[in-house]
């Protein structure tokens, strides 16, 4: 029996967005067991980090992971932010896009979806509802909230289950999620080395850390230095699609079109205005609502052939070279390091990025491979790690390109050396919805490569020399195990006592260099009439 | 004249005084405040030199540093000196040992060796520094000597041998052959074999008789006690010696060597060489006038053939027209191709018609 269209279509509902991501967790994510789990710890982590940092407190974040069952945790996660006022706790944690806006700002945060995704994923695999106290400051008091919700996915908003004050001693959230369905994993994507690394590009940050057989990691901070917050900056006109315009266009409290693009874009003066308006003949003193689709499309193409001065750079705040040493320093405690922090540059024609690159050679650098130590790269995007989708990744196609032989450095595979790398940027291009990779603009690979080559000197410098007191060391012990011997044995031969030689061996294990090298390898003196020729006269 | 047990006791006197020497040489460079070096001739192909007067190879006097300061070279000292210590105990005790066994000794030792192969090369090292033969220092090659047979009589240690009266394959050259006197001898000459097999055709047709000879047989390359051997019957007993072997580049180098002596062992070539001694055949002349059954030359004959032609011990007018011959006639042939006209015929009719010519 055939059914009428309008049938159908009482089945089609418009889903918010909880319900759409209830059926799409993939795309906050949430595959795999691992990485599920590496996602739900990134989500947390980084919201603690941004809200600590915006309120101007030094970050310390405490994290308890259970395992209660095969795949199946309780995950316990508090900061020293804030803290969450009572009537917002659910729109945090229950209302997806809650607070999207066009920003043109570094930010860790990523997708928007945050916490509530996290919220999402506990409900889905367990049906447990979240429970979260919070301590913030109203007035000069301090407030405390326990609240027991679930999320209400058809209605996108949070469904209270029960709520009372709680005694608090000072700001922050503390959360508890039940997961099951993920793992915990100490592979290069598991969650443990996500707080690692994170440790590495937020040395300002402190995270306490109990894994599921109850060892308990403390990660100190490397530097008392918070850093500043980033500034949002107006994007360049290069950097923008139509779409965007558009959605400017939206949201504006601008009257006229002209004026939303002087206002909402760098580098955008009147008179550049007058031009595109004089090329693609388009009214510009139209309200910013009447802007059609075509419209937008053709001033983004003129912007393309147009002259800009770069973007500005203020938003762009880098992790710096010295933060980054004492990161690594702490968390790899390397024999030796070295960092970089590059300057501004573009991609694009609009976007501005910098490139931060560490090396570390030694100590805990580079990981364990059965027996033998690998090198290992650490990417991060406006601090925030990178845990899969390596082989496509700029970065490493960039360290890749590298001929790490000219660096002393034979194999890098097999080294035990570990790569930083940071970009920073308003716009990091990424590859994909994952986000976890960065696309290879040329300019980015450029940046990549020189900062890591800058670095790299500066290793094989430090390989070399090591190599020579080795072989210097070397040296010594050979005159210090021969000369006695010869002198026994030739006073043996001589019929004679041992003669007084310290003074002999004094001269020969200080002498830096070896001066009349006779370097006749007699080894080779096999055949009848070839004989080594190097003699000295 | 001494008899050559004075004469050996002279020798051992003499290798003890030259080791000993070694040793004090190092404690006075120490007593002087000196970094002790130990000046090594070099072996160095530039500093292999054919002495025209002498007839054979003999070192230049380049000669390159061992210092104990050098972390590569400090080794080597070590390592000469401690065999020093062992050579001189050998000789002191009248003993002997071969290169093999010193090695084995010398994993006792504070510095070892690698391998043999780097124990055989320090051995050279102290036969070049101190300027002896390592069998003056108690180091005896692996390997007997040729086969002798004749009327000779020898002592070797108390007892007195005559080579006629060891059995058809005579007496063998033994490693210590400097400690053996020579004590009688009934022949006018001394022929030289390559091959165990024309030596004993040479046996059975009374050769030794017919030409009152010592035959000896050389099997392949001539060992340092055979070449000892040859240098000591011409030298001592004035006695001519003459080399029969295969028609082919290697037959012309194993007479060679054992006349000019071996560029490797340049050092000790004036104890080794015997200049006198005297190629008969098989020349390549002689393939083409007794019209001998031949072998092609092979690629690796010819190349060894046109090394010989440059080879100053080879200068000689003779050596040039016999080299170009064969590599004319591109053809090479073996001692025993003279069966072809019968048995006896190299006894009979080859040797004595080279022997005139001579």
């Amino acid at each position: 029996m055939e059914r009428e269209a309008s049938e159908l279509f009482e089945e089609f509902k418009e889903l918010t967005a909880s319900e759409f991501f209830r059926r799409n967790k993939q795309m906050l994510g949430f595959s795999g067991k691992i990485r599920s789990l590496t996602m739900v710890f990134h989500e947390l982590i980084t919201n603690s980090l941004d809200a600590a940092e915006e309120a101007g407190i030094q970050p310390e974040i405490s994290i308890d992971l259970k395992r209660v069952d095969k795949d199946h945790y309780i995950l316990y996660h508090m900061d020293n932010g804030p803290g969450i006022p009572e009537d917002f706790i659910t729109k945090v944690y229950c209302t997806m896009f809650a607070g999207s806006k066009f920003r043109n700002i570094q930010s860790r945060g990523q997708q928007g979806l945050g916490c509530s995704g996290c919220v999402l994923l506990s409900q889905m695999t367990t049906g447990k509802p979240a429970r979260v106290i919070s301590g913030y400051k109203k007035g000069e008091k301090l407030q405390g909230v326990e609240m027991t919700f679930k999320m209400d996915v058809k209605t996108n908003k949070g469904l209270i289950l029960d709520r009372k004050p709680a005694e608090v001693t000072s700001t922050g959230v503390a959360i508890e999620l039940q997961f099951k369905d993920v793992s915990y994993s100490l592979s290069e994507q598991g969650a443990f080395e996500y707080i690692r690394r994170s440790m590495i590009a937020n040395p300002h940050a402190k995270i306490t850390f109990r894994d599921p057989t109850g060892h308990k990691y403390i990660f100190e901070r490397a530097t008392d230095v918070i850093p500043p917050l980033p500034k949002e900056v107006l994007p360049h006109p290069r950097g923008v699609t139509a779409d965007d315009l558009i959605f400017m266009a939206k949201h504006t409290d601008k009257r006229r079109f002209r004026s939303l693009l002087t206002s909402s874009l760098s580098r955008m003066s009147t008179k550049r205005v007058n031009e595109i308006q004089e090329i693609t003949k388009i009214d510009l003193n139209k309200r910013p609502k009447d802007m059609k689709w075509d419209e937008a499309e053709r001033i983004v193409e003129l912007f393309a052939q147009m002259d800009f001065m770069a973007p500005p750079t203020s938003g762009l705040i880098p992790i710096g070279k010295v933060q980054i040493e004492k990161g690594i320093r702490e968390i790899l405690e390397p024999e030796f390091v070295a960092t970089t922090t590059r300057k501004p540059k573009t991609y694009r024609g609009g976007v501005s990025f910098v490139i931060e690159a560490g090396i570390s050679y030694g100590g805990n650098s580079g990981r364990v491979v059965g027996e033998q130590k690998r090198a290992e790269i650490m990417r991060f995007a406006n601090r925030v790690p990178l845990s899969f989708d390596q082989g496509s990744c700029a970065i490493t196609e960039a360290l890749k390109s590298i001929d790490w032989k000219r660096y002393g450095i034979r194999d890098l595979e097999n080294a035990p050396i570990t790569v930083f790398v940071n970009i920073v940027s308003t716009n990091v291009p990424y590859l994909s919805t994952g986000k976890q990779s960065v696309a290879p603009e040329e300019e980015i690979l450029h940046e990549v490569r020189q900062a890591t080559m800058k670095i790299a000197r500066s290793l094989q410098k430090y390989i070399n020399a090591k190599r020579a007191a080795k072989d210097e060391e070397m040296r010594s012990k050979i005159f210090e195990t021969y000369v006695p011997v010869i002198m026994r044995e030739a006073a043996l031969l001589a019929g004679k006592d041992v003669p007084e030689y310290e003074h002999i061996l004094a001269k020969v294990t200080r002498r830096p260099k070896i001066l009349d090298e006779m370097d006749i390898d007699l080894g080779e003196l096999a055949d009848d009439d070839i004989v080594g020729e190097k003699d000295d006269e | 004249m001494m008899n050559r047990k004075e004469l050996a006791l002279n020798r051992k006197e003499l290798a003890v005084n030259k080791l000993q020497s070694l040793g004090e040489k190092i404690i006075e460079d120490v007593n002087l405040m000196n970094v002790p070096a130990i000046k090594v001739p070099s072996r160095g192909t530039s500093n292999i030199v054919y002495d025209d007067l002498k007839r054979y190879y003999v070192l230049g006097d380049r000669y390159g540093q061992r210092s104990l300061g050098n972390v590569k070279q400090i080794k080597k000292i070590g390592q000469m000196v401690y065999m020093a210590n062992f050579c001189k105990s050998l000789v002191e005790t009248g003993k002997t040992a071969t290169l093999r066994e010193m090695y084995y000794v010398s994993e006792g030792w504070d510095i070892d060796f690698g391998d043999q192969q780097e124990s055989n090369i320090v051995g050279e090292d102290l036969e070049v520094t101190l300027g002896i033969s390592r069998e003056d220092l108690g180091l005896m090659p692996e390997e007997d000597g040729a086969s002798v047979y004749g009327d000779i009589t020898l002592k070797d240690d108390d007892v007195e041998i005559n080579a006629l009266r060891m059995g058809k394959s005579g007496y063998t050259i033994s490693p210590t052959i400097d400690e053996v006197e020579l004590v009688d001898h009934n022949v006018q000459r001394v022929i030289a074999v390559e091959t165990m097999g024309m030596f004993h055709r040479m046996v059975q047709e009374n050769a030794y008789k017919k030409f009152e000879t010592l035959i000896v047989g050389l099997k392949g390359q001539a060992a340092r006690a055979t070449r000892r051997f040859l240098k000591r019957v011409n030298e001592e007993l004035g006695l001519p010696v003459y080399i029969c072997n295969d028609g082919d580049p290697w037959g012309f180098h194993i007479a060679m060597v054992i006349i000019s002596g071996s560029a490797k062992l340049a050092h000790v070539n004036h104890e080794l060489a015997t200049p006198n001694a005297k190629f008969l055949g098989v020349t390549a002349s002689d393939i083409i006038n007794y019209d001998l059954p031949t072998d092609p030359l092979k690629d690796i004959d010819v190349l060894r053939l046109k090394e010989l032609y440059k080879d100053p011990r080879y200068r000689d007018d003779f050596w040039k027209v016999e080299i170009k011959k064969m590599l004319k006639i591109g053809k090479k042939a073996e001692q025993q191709s003279f069966s072809k006209y019968g048995l006896e015929y190299v006894v009979d009719t080859y040797l004595p018609e080279k022997l005139d010519a001579m």
